[in-house]
């Protein structure tokens, strides 16, 4: 065995530049997953602290399974239940405080309890001044609220101060006559006021969001969970608090695109490490058949590239382990500083887990083993006599010939399959399709150059041409390079159409949604958490402005159907019709909205009719507050705003019958005939600045913070498609150097004919852009059908949109493929023009 | 007995119209420790007959016995076993892994036999002393001179004690003065170590070291005679009219 690896560690010393450009393929798909998840636990403990810091002391926590409102009665229940010492409601909801520069926070969670109560069921130290007390539950009296010091301290307010807090009607302005000593959840400051008052605030007379309670001394915690449960009925969860899982899933896509990111790192690692030891096999032919004739065996063979697998697999992976760990290090270390800041908290630490050196340590070891059994394999069937032959035998090319026609067959039946307009079959034809382009690559390589290297010639004109007879004389390895280039790039591809369907289509949605004159939205853009609403006031302040026309108002409360969450939106189908518009799904009208005046229909949006497997005419059940309900679908229609979210649209009766929602959370307005849109834009500001958590927008204003926001979100789109671009250019880089080794002698020999240091680089740039033109090629024409896949894809788990023709996502492809080219062929071409000529015919 | 017999081996490549008949019916067989070179023009099938001798082909028909076991009856790993153990191999070119050095070449078919890797040394550096490198044994390949490399080859060929020893033009690569020493070298395996070898050369000077040596034409023999030294060896040649 040892010879295995004295020869493994010879061999790799002996070719530095490939031994570290292969090692570089795995390192950076281990660093990827490895770094990520040892820094995922962190950030996942420092959430779960956050949210136990927000539940806090309590023993007992009750919630609407939805995370809707429900009756405050339900604390009665609660507490008649045996084993329960105190119960009692609780309001909690966020705000967004009007910017005001002397306050360090935009949000505030008011909590509304009940000041007898509440301090039963848990502490409320006192810092300064004095704790709510049973007079403060009177709503004529002047408001008093009691603030937790560290918001005091952020906020700059001490005992006495006035505090300005968004409202349903409007704004209200609380005395603040105590703070506490209690702890409060990080990222979050807190303001207590009595339950009456956070009730009216929130225009929801008689509503809880939770009920807290306190176990008698003694109790079985987990029986009378089970007895509350019982008490209560279906549609509530006990125990664990339902907190803001944006976070949460916020941190889980990214963790599942870094894994992605690194799985594909590690997938191009792969191709490169075939290479690699295609390349490899090829070169030590005559030392394999050589060994065989002195008595080596095929397994000996086997194992000897298996070591030098191995070795190259232990070498990148644990690269790969110390540069996650560095990677994870330095993010823990900047979030630390960043968060601790921010929120108060101590730092989070990476933690690696078992689990994650097993994944880091399989994927790296297995890519670089797996990549490497085949050209292993054929190296076992390298005969002695093989060896002693001066040429490669032709096996390799008859090889890609045959792999050629499979990828063609591959390739007609996943053009098929793509036109069949069957969902699952696109998908797999998607795929197929890229497995086909992969396979026929190094057949296609000779037609493909033939054609691309005349421009090069153009410009090259003897170097163009060698290149090409360079590419051709090696298919094989040519082939491997433009399918990593060309799997690169396809995603490019792919996902800048996904990025051009995307933002085409919320553009079109936002046409729609603001055929409306003036917006009138909450501070925070979605309408979800417990956004603070407005009562009737403003609405019918809008109505009464001068100038204002028809108006149309949406109420939100949030309800589950099985395991999903849903949005509910309250419409008045009427009014609504008149200001705005439905992006109606295949099959659907304004006769379908018009039937929401039965509150047993709703209108579904394609997000709701994909999660919850649904169509127009079907019946679906909805977790109300006040218990089941069934609903029948009237129809499919999409808004802008909510296109992201299951939601389905009822009559704003129905939402006050059964969730107790009255509060509007946006109001649409159109401005009358002939009036001056301008004057009326400024008497409704003036009109919205006593609503102060809400924002007053012109259509065109508003589309302009839209497309800002798109803007954004393709250049995130943009950056991860160039970063999944670059295992690719690694590919490329790889092939060029393994290139310019294996023609060494060559390269000699023409500097020694005449050849100078420039034509040789050019030479190598030459070989480069034909690769990278040849794999760009190939890129575009997969990534086309790849985006309309993912367009498909996303279209059937729920968000609708059309293809559109990704022209720029085409150019940057393009680019990004030529600018790869030039990169990748730096190195090489150094390095081939530096050869010494004399040791270069020398090599051997 | 004869240490390697063949009996009406043939070798035809390819089908058809194409056919090549590199061997043809080849009856021939050496003693233990007889040194015999195989000699004629380019093409008439020597290499193919060392080949099949060596087992790294397989004969159309007829059949090779080594030591008494004929080998197409042998499956490929018994046929490795039997050429890493019985059979050393020296080849014209790519005789050495080029990462290795000398004394680690050597000791390969030892190595690939699982022998102690520090055995394994002993032998190797006792062999290549045999070959008089001695003072080499730390150099690789690149560091070797031509006939250097072919001496270390030779001492690999031996270090496993073989039967035979088979080699294909091993002075093709060398000019004369080297290639005088390696056929001496390898009378020295002959006459003094007892390997019986099967040579194929060009060269009348080097055939000229051997016990025997059979002219081969269009993949037959056509002449196998004993010579005692250079004149023995010239008459011979030139009544075949290779001279
Ligand atoms: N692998 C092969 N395929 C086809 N023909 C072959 C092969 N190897 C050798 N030959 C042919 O067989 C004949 C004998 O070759 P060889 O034994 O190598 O001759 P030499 O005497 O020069 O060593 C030649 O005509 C050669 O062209
Ligand atoms: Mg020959």
């Amino acid at each position: 065995m040892s010879i295995s690896f004295t020869l493994a560690r010879r061999y790799m010393a002996g070719r530095k530049l490939r031994t570290a450009l292969t090692t570089l393929a795995i390192v950076l798909g281990v660093m990827l997953i490895f770094g990520f998840n040892g820094t995922l636990p962190g950030m996942m403990e420092w959430m779960r602290k956050s949210m136990l810091a927000s539940v806090g002391e309590v023993d007992l926590n009750v919630q609407s399974a939805s995370s809707a409102l429900f009756d405050q009665r339900v604390a009665d229940k609660v507490a008649a239940v045996d084993g329960v010492a105190a119960a009692t409601p609780v309001l909690r909801r966020n705000v967004t405080l009007p910017e005001k520069p002397d306050y360090h926070t935009t949000g505030i969670t008011v909590i509304g309890i009940d000041p007898v109560v509440s301090p039963d069921v848990r502490s409320y130290p006192v810092a300064e001044g004095r704790m709510l007390a049973a007079s403060d539950d009177d709503t004529n009296a002047r408001p008093v609220a009691v603030i937790p010091a560290s918001t005091a301290e952020k906020m700059g307010l001490a005992v006495g101060d006035e505090l300005v807090v968004p409202a349903a009607s409007g704004a209200m302005t609380f005395e603040v006559v105590g703070t506490l000593d209690s702890p409060v959840p990080p990222a979050t400051d807190e303001v207590y006021v009595s339950l009456p008052l956070a009730q009216d605030m929130f225009a929801a007379p008689g509503r809880a969001s939770a009920i807290e309670a306190a176990f008698e001394g003694g109790a079985d915690e987990e029986t009378v969970q089970e007895a509350v449960g019982d008490a209560v009925g279906d549609g509530y969860v006990i125990g664990s608090v339902t907190a803001d899982s944006t976070l949460a899933a916020g941190f889980e896509v990214a963790g599942t695109i870094f894994n992605v990111l690194g799985l594909f790192a590690l997938a191009m690692g792969g191709f490169i490490i075939l290479n690699t030891f295609r390349t490899i096999v090829a070169e030590r032919r005559h030392d394999i058949g050589m060994l065989r004739a002195i008595g080596a065996s095929r397994r000996q063979i086997l194992g000897l590239f298996l070591t030098e697998s191995l070795v190259q697999g232990v070498l990148g992976t644990g690269l790969g382990l110390l540069a996650g760990w560095g990677f994870a290090t330095v993010t823990a270390a900047g979030m630390s500083e960043l968060v601790g800041d921010l929120m108060r908290i101590e730092s989070f630490e990476t933690s690696f887990s078992v689990s994650t050196w097993v994944l880091a340590i399989t994927l790296g070891m297995g890519a670089t083993v797996l990549s490497a059994i085949l050209p292993a394999i054929a190296a076992s069937r390298i005969t002695p006599l093989d060896a002693m032959r001066p040429q490669l035998g032709d096996v390799y090319e008859k090889a890609a010939t045959k792999r050629g026609w499979v990828g063609l067959a591959l390739v007609a039946i996943a053009a098929g399959m793509l036109l069949s307009g069957n969902d699952g079959l696109i998908g797999l034809g998607g795929l197929l399709l890229l497995v086909g382009m992969s396979l026929g690559a190094s057949a296609a390589v000779k037609p493909i150059t033939d054609f691309f290297s005349r421009g090069i010639e153009l410009v090259y004109r003897r170097e163009g041409a060698l290149a090409r007879a360079n590419l051709q004389r090696n298919p094989g390895r040519a082939g491997v390079t433009v399918s990593a280039v060309m799997i690169s790039l396809a995603l490019v591809t792919g996902i800048m159409t996904m990025t051009a369907a995307v933002v085409g289509g919320y553009a079109e949605y936002a046409e729609k949604a603001t055929g409306t004159d003036y917006l009138v939205i909450p501070q925070g853009l979605m309408l979800s958490g417990g956004m603070v609403g407005a009562g009737p006031e403003m609405a019918e302040a809008v109505r009464s402005t001068e100038g204002v026309g028809d108006v149309a108002t949406l109420r939100y409360a949030p309800a589950v159907v099985g395991d999903l969450t849903v949005q509910v939106v309250g419409i008045d189908a009427e009014e609504y019709a008149k200001v705005a518009s439905f992006r109606y799904s295949e099959g659907s009208s304004d006769a379908d909205l018009a039937k929401l005046a039965d509150p047993d229909m709703v209108l579904a949006n394609a997000s709701f009719r994909a999660q919850t497997k649904t169509a127009k005419g079907d019946t679906v059940e909805v977790m109300t507050p006040e218990g089941a309900r069934t609903f029948t679908i009237a129809g499919g229609g999409n808004d802008y705003i909510n296109a992201k979210l299951p939601t389905v649209y009822v009559s704003q009766e129905a939402l006050a019958d059964l969730w107790g929602v009255t509060a509007d959370v946006m109001v649409l307005a159109n401005a009358t005939e002939g009036a001056d849109k301008a004057a009326v834009l400024q008497s409704l500001g003036a009109t919205i600045d006593g609503f102060p958590s809400f924002k007053l927008y012109d259509a065109l204003a508003w589309q302009q913070v839209q497309n800002d926001l798109f803007g954004q979100l393709e250049i995130v789109y943009y950056t991860l498609a160039v970063v999944l671009a670059i295992p690719s250019l690694l590919a490329l880089l790889n092939t060029l150097a393994i290139g310019v080794l294996a023609r060494t002698r060559e390269i000699g020999m023409l500097r020694a004919v005449g050849a100078t240091r420039r034509q040789v680089k050019r030479l190598v740039v030459a070989e480069s852009f034909l690769l990278a033109a040849v794999g760009t090629a190939a890129g575009l024409v997969a990534g086309v059908p790849l985006g309309y896949v993912i367009v498909r894809s996303i279209g059937a788990v729920g968000l609708e949109f059309d293809f559109v023709w990704p022209t720029t996502g085409l150019v940057v492809t393009v680019i990004v493929g030529l600018l790869f080219a030039v990169l990748a062929a730096i190195i090489p071409a150094r390095q081939a023009a530096r050869l010494d000529v004399i040791r270069a015919l020398r090599y051997e | 007995m004869a240490i390697v017999e063949t009996k009406g081996l043939t070798k035809v490549y390819g089908t058809g119209e194409t056919a090549v008949t590199a061997l043809d019916a080849v009856d021939l067989s050496l003693d233990p420790g007889e040194f015999v070179a195989v000699m004629g023009p380019s093409g008439c099938g020597k290499s193919t007959l060392l080949n099949l001798v060596g087992g790294l082909d397989t004969p159309t028909s007829g059949t090779v016995t080594i030591d008494g076991r004929e080998i197409s009856q042998l499956s490929d790993d018994e046929i490795t076993r039997l050429r890493r153990e019985r059979i050393g191999f020296v080849f014209q070119f790519f005789n050495l892994i080029p990462v290795l050095s000398a004394v680690e070449n050597a000791a390969l078919p030892l190595i690939l036999d699982r022998g102690g890797s520090a055995r394994a040394a002993a032998k190797a550096e006792e062999w290549l002393e045999r070959v008089g490198l001695e003072d080499r044994r730390a150099n690789r390949p690149d560091q070797l001179s031509g006939g250097q490399q072919q001496r270390v080859a030779v001492a690999r060929a031996l270090v496993t004690e073989p039967a035979l020893v088979l080699a294909d033009e091993p002075t093709g690569n060398l000019d004369s003065k080297s290639s005088e020493e390696i056929a001496t070298l390898l009378r020295q395996v002959s006459s003094e170590w007892g390997r019986a070898i099967l040579m194929v050369t060009h060269d009348p000077r080097i055939a000229a070291h051997a016990d025997r040596i059979v002219f081969m034409r269009d993949g037959r023999i056509v002449d196998d005679t004993k010579i005692a030294g250079a004149e023995s060896a010239r008459d011979a040649m030139e009544r075949v009219g290779l001279l």
